[in-house]
């Protein structure tokens, strides 16, 4: 569960329509016709956009930002570490074993790639390009929410303009025409909303995730080259590092002060 | 011209006048002037025999420029 996802939505949801309620009048902001222009006309061009597989995965990316976890650094770095200090006990070989148990596909594909005596640079091109692949599919699902908010107020002010067409038909009883001009804006309010407390958090968020992704596939790279290039363990800790922030690097410290109580 | 095998066991042949380190950390890695890693069976030992050996049969010393 993504906490800072739902305490946020919800803080937008709840302030938002606390203020409509709180206003009065929150009836007004009710229409059912004003609704379909909006969602129904915004789902419509997304799904035109679009190519109908990555349609059909809409729900799971949503439910990426709203259940995915920040990924354990430090756990990722010890793992490799200790990938590092077999290897340099019992070769490369020997770490066969453990990659056909990891959790991580590709970290268990690059770890495999060594061991099959793929050269250096060849097993790092193969990994460079996974990880811009991965990138291009992230960037392409978050396009689908960049796309809705766009289109969520593009189509908010089209419903607008047709309240405003009808309204403009009826001039002549002047009673009609703030209620017209009301019910006429209520679109352009949806679609404001759904734009800013929807899509384009969404998006921003998966974003977030993707570039948090990405980190950790380099820092597998990184780690697996090390590993193939028979670095010693320290060494390679120390370059997995960088990749920490301060606080984690102080957190990773830590954990060998408990474990190892001061080796080497 | 050197005959090295990688871990996979295929063979390859790799130009014994461009090697610039031999390590065993337990795997031997080789490390070329241009920065190329190879990964093999051998042991620096065999690497460095095969390499003399190599250059014996040749005679004359490489022309590095």
């Amino acid at each position: 569960m993504d906490l800072a996802t739902v305490i946020g939505l919800s803080l937008s949801l709840i302030l938002v329509v606390g203020g409509i309620v709180a206003g009065g009048e929150s009836s007004a902001f009710i229409n059912l016709p004003s609704m379909l222009i909006t969602i129904g006309g915004t789902m419509g061009a997304v799904i035109m956009a679009n190519p109908v597989d990555r349609i059909k995965k809409l729900g799971k990316i949503t439910r990426i930002a709203f259940f995915s976890q920040t990924p354990d650094l430090v756990s990722l770095v010890q793992t490799i570490v200790s990938f590092a200090e077999k290897a340099r006990r019992e070769g490369l070989l020997a770490l066969e074993a453990d990659a056909s148990e990891l959790d991580d596909e590709f970290l268990a594909k690059s770890i495999q790639l060594v061991v099959d005596g793929t050269d250096p640079e060849l097993v790092k091109a193969i990994l460079d390009t996974e990880i811009s692949v991965l990138e291009e599919r992230h960037s392409s699902n978050k396009g689908m929410f960049d796309t809705m908010g766009e289109l969520f107020p593009a189509f908010g002010m089209l419903g607008t303009l047709i309240g405003l067409i009808a309204m403009l038909r009826n001039l002549d009883d002047p009673g009609s025409l703030g209620p017209g001009m009301a019910v006429a804006l209520i679109t352009t309010f949806y679609g404001s909303f759904m734009a800013n407390i929807f899509a384009l958090p969404i998006s921003s968020k998966l974003a977030a995730r993707s570039s948090e992704e990405t980190v950790v596939r380099e820092l597998m790279v990184e780690g697996v080259l090390a590993i193939q290039a028979g670095e010693n363990p320290r060494i390679v800790e120390e370059k997995l590092k960088v990749f920490l922030p301060p606080e984690q690097r102080k957190e990773l410290e830590e954990r060998h002060d408990t474990e190892k109580g001061g080796e080497e | 011209m050197i005959e090295v095998s990688r871990l996979n066991g295929s063979m390859f042949i790799l130009n014994a006048d461009l090697i610039e380190t031999v390590e065993a950390n337990p795997d031997t890695v080789v490390t070329l002037l241009n920065g190329h890693r190879y990964v093999v069976k051998e042991t620096p030992e065999e690497i460095v025999e095969r390499a003399a050996a190599y250059r014996a049969k040749r005679g004359a010393s490489p022309s590095l420029t």
